[in-house]
């Protein structure tokens, strides 16, 4: 399965209208998951979450040209989008409803070698084994990137609500104490661009559950 | 359960016959940053107590943050600092090795993983 996931800012001149607007037509476009306003605490987040599901790249090149004419709106005023074959992920709670939905975008752009990529990637997808609050969740390397920085990968997570992942996630030691190093600049361990996007919004039933991509047991 | 001390403990081994002018340097330069940031000093120790001329002591210095929340403060104010990432890139080309690790008392890891 190929996704994208588009975190939208509005300008600061776009009214109520024009968002719903920009929100409507987002709906309209085939593929289309998800078209949410982010909730309060995001980081670079944005104010609307968009996130599309094509069979296949091929899908999701057809419908670009659409994607770009809303995203290109003179009501919005910056994009950050990534596009991505579906990485490993899981799925604890596939009948997840009124949840939350979270998605990080990172950019791995330090020297860092295969292995030690890897061995990060195997580590970030061992935080649901030890966050219980992590209901479903995947972990994809980005083919096509735009925004403040070309993002490399997308975290994506579902939560029952938002205690799980402003209580639990946050404030578990596998996440600051362990996780983190790779992207902290006080760690040897630091390969991440310190410009991230930490955004989430609403989930009406979750959109990760049904994704094809391959599905680890944890 | 939040609010159990957290320790940042860097161990550092500077180039031989180094250790005592960067152990200055590290105080001078990176300590009162990290006190804004909210950090605490809790102690210095220095492997071998005796300052090597030839050969490389260790430096193992740890700070306290106070609780799980003050961490993530410190941490959201150090990233984005330009200042910060050039300390310790600087750090990087004159120490033998280095790390930094966060750490908790023994008796407070049941409670600080059970969130």
């Amino acid at each position: 399965m190929f996704k994208s996931t588009h975190l939208v800012h509005f300008t600061a001149q776009a009214g109520r209208e024009a968002r719903d607007a920009v929100e409507a037509t987002l709906r309209g476009i085939e593929g289309c998951r998800l078209v949410q306003p982010t909730l309060p605490g995001v980081y670079n987040g944005g104010h609307l979450m968009a996130h599309f599901q094509f069979e296949d790249e091929a899908h999701w090149r057809a419908r670009q040209t659409q994607l770009e004419a809303v995203l290109g709106s003179p009501d919005v005023g910056h994009v950050d989008s990534a596009a991505y074959e579906g990485g490993v992920g899981g799925v604890r709670e596939p009948g997840l409803e009124g949840g939350v939905y979270r998605a990080l975008f990172f950019c791995v752009n330090r020297p860092v070698d295969t292995r030690t990529l890897e061995q990060f990637e195997a580590e970030m997808r061992r935080m649901p084994h030890y966050i219980p609050a992590i209901c479903n969740w995947q972990l994809s390397r980005v083919a096509h990137a735009s925004g403040a920085r070309g993002w490399t990968h997308v975290w994506e997570q579902e939560f029952a609500n938002i205690g799980g992942l402003a209580g639990e996630y946050m404030l578990h030691p596998y996440h600051w104490a362990r996780i983190d190093r790779w992207f902290d600049p006080e760690c040897t361990q630091w390969m991440i661009d310190t410009t991230l996007c930490h955004s989430f919004c609403a989930l009406e039933r979750s959109i990760l559950s049904p994704a094809k991509g391959r599905h680890s047991p944890t | 359960m939040t609010g159990k001390t957290i320790y940042a403990v860097d161990e550092i081994v500077p180039r031989p016959g180094e250790a005592r002018a960067f152990l200055l340097a590290y105080m001078e330069r990176y300590a009162p940053g990290a006190r804004a940031r909210g950090m605490t000093l809790e102690r210095v120790l220095v492997s071998p107590p005796v300052w090597l001329e030839d050969q490389s002591n260790t430096l193992t210095i740890s700070w306290t943050i106070a609780g799980v929340p003050a961490w993530w403060q410190m941490s959201m104010q150090a990233r984005p600092d330009p200042a910060v990432a050039a300390w310790w890139s600087e750090v990087d080309d004159r120490v033998v090795s280095r790390r930094r690790e966060y750490m908790a008392a023994f008796e407070d890891v049941e409670v600080l993983s059970r969130v």
